[in-house]
């Protein structure tokens, strides 16, 4: 009994030290990302940058292309998720405008058509 | 009998518990990556990140933003990135904007340039702004101050070509409160010589562009033409060297014309000749252009 209590804990140290090792010394380094894995704050960032292309440039369909990189979601999904954080955490009231006009062209656009829908 | 077994028993449990430790970390429940950040992103995907950074620079002309996003690659020198693949961008055929947004970026870090923002004053108020200096912000007001207090200038940096050059060339004199050079005025050709350079292995057309002050000027666009062919490119792309800088590599047998997109006369007859350097070798000549506005 007392030898199996000693293999079950040594079992158990050194599953700790497997565990250490892997999460804290040597973790699963992921080098290679794609956007879809950014955090919420940097794809807020993404979307603005988008936002403020769009609002000098006013090409819809480049800026599609750019939020398509980011996510499968639909665009104005990655937008609307974007405005909301940026709401939530207080982005100037440039940036919001910015990110509200992006999304209101966004829900007029007509993807059958490729066009603006009036 | 127990005595004989020793107590390898212990370090057996110890390993297969460092084994299933390490595949319940590795494999069952690695690290997660759903918050990752931009400077853990595949190459080309950073690639792509440089581009829109560089096209919302175009848009917004805040320099403090786009430093601090650019900052979020980890890239060892950031300009540097920016120049090269800008060169890399027009090798491969794509976009002009695009490279030229990249080119003037980089142009402008190089610079450390004042921001031209169109909102007034710059508010830094998303997550990733408030990460700029205030010191830096203030610079930026203080400069279009300045700028506002003088001449009225353009508070976008626009996506014309012609009038982005006029925007950048702004930038320098400004800050040493220096008269600004005339918005617009044609180039002209005030310097043209053929040169005998070894170390360049290849024969190229230079161009550079200055404005009125004498300072370097980015983002012009510059045509060459050649029987059954035409490129264009713009200087600011290697700010290595200059951000008034750009070159074109010729082919032997053929005669270029150059002219500056936004006019100018044409420059006939540039084609390259062996000549011989100072050291005695034969190479093939380059031609050096100067254009500055009146």
């Amino acid at each position: 009994m007392t030898r199996w209590f000693g293999f079950l804990l040594a079992m158990a140290v050194g599953a700790a030290g497997g565990l250490f090792y892997g999460w804290v010394i040597d973790p699963v380094k992921y080098i290679d990302t794609t956007p879809d894995a950014l955090r919420i704050d940097y794809r807020s960032d993404y979307v603005l940058m988008t936002a403020e292309v769009f609002q000098v440039e006013e090409n819809l369909p480049d800026a599609i292309r750019r939020l398509a990189l980011l996510d499968d979601a639909s665009p104005v999904q990655i937008v609307s998720q974007a405005l909301e954080f940026a709401e939530q955490h207080g982005y100037s009231p440039e940036d919001l405008a910015a990110m509200r006009f992006l999304y209101q062209a966004l829900q007029s656009w007509n993807p059958v058509l490729g066009t603006l829908t009036p | 009998m127990r005595d004989e077994r020793g107590y390898w028993y212990l370090l057996t449990g110890v390993l297969i518990g460092a084994v299933l430790g390490l595949l319940y970390a590795w494999l069952v429940q690695p690290v997660q990556y759903t918050h990752t950040s931009p400077a853990s992103l595949r190459s080309d995907f950073k690639d792509q990140y440089r581009r829109l950074i560089s096209a919302a620079f175009l848009a917004n002309g805040d320099l403090v933003r786009a430093k601090a996003r650019l900052d979020l690659l980890n890239d060892e020198d950031s300009y540097r990135v920016l120049a090269e693949q800008a060169q890399r961008s027009m090798a491969e055929g794509a976009s002009f904007d695009e490279a030229r947004a990249m080119g003037l970026l980089a142009a402008a870090i190089k610079q450390g340039a004042p921001v031209i923002s169109p909102t007034l004053p710059p508010v830094p108020a998303s997550p990733l702004a408030e990460t700029t200096a205030p010191e830096a912000a203030l610079t930026a007001t203080l400069a279009v101050t300045l700028t506002l207090d003088g001449t009225p200038l353009p508070l976008f940096i626009p996506t014309s070509p012609s009038l982005s050059a006029t925007a950048s060339s702004l930038q320098a004199p400004l800050l040493a409160l220096t008269p600004s050079p005339t918005p617009g005025a044609p180039f002209v050709l005030v310097n043209r010589e053929q040169l005998c350079d070894s170390g360049l292995g290849q024969a190229q057309i230079q161009v550079l562009a200055l404005d009125a002050a004498a300072q370097p000027v980015s983002g012009v666009e510059i045509i060459v033409t050649w029987a059954g062919g035409e490129n264009h490119f713009f200087t600011g792309l290697q700010p290595e060297i200059s951000v008034g800088y750009a070159d074109f590599t010729m082919t032997p047998g053929i005669t270029y014309t150059l002219r500056l997109a936004e006019g100018g006369q044409p420059i006939p007859g540039l084609s390259t000749s062996e000549c011989k350097g100072a050291d005695g070798g034969t190479y093939l000549s380059n031609w050096r252009l100067e254009f500055s506005q009146p």
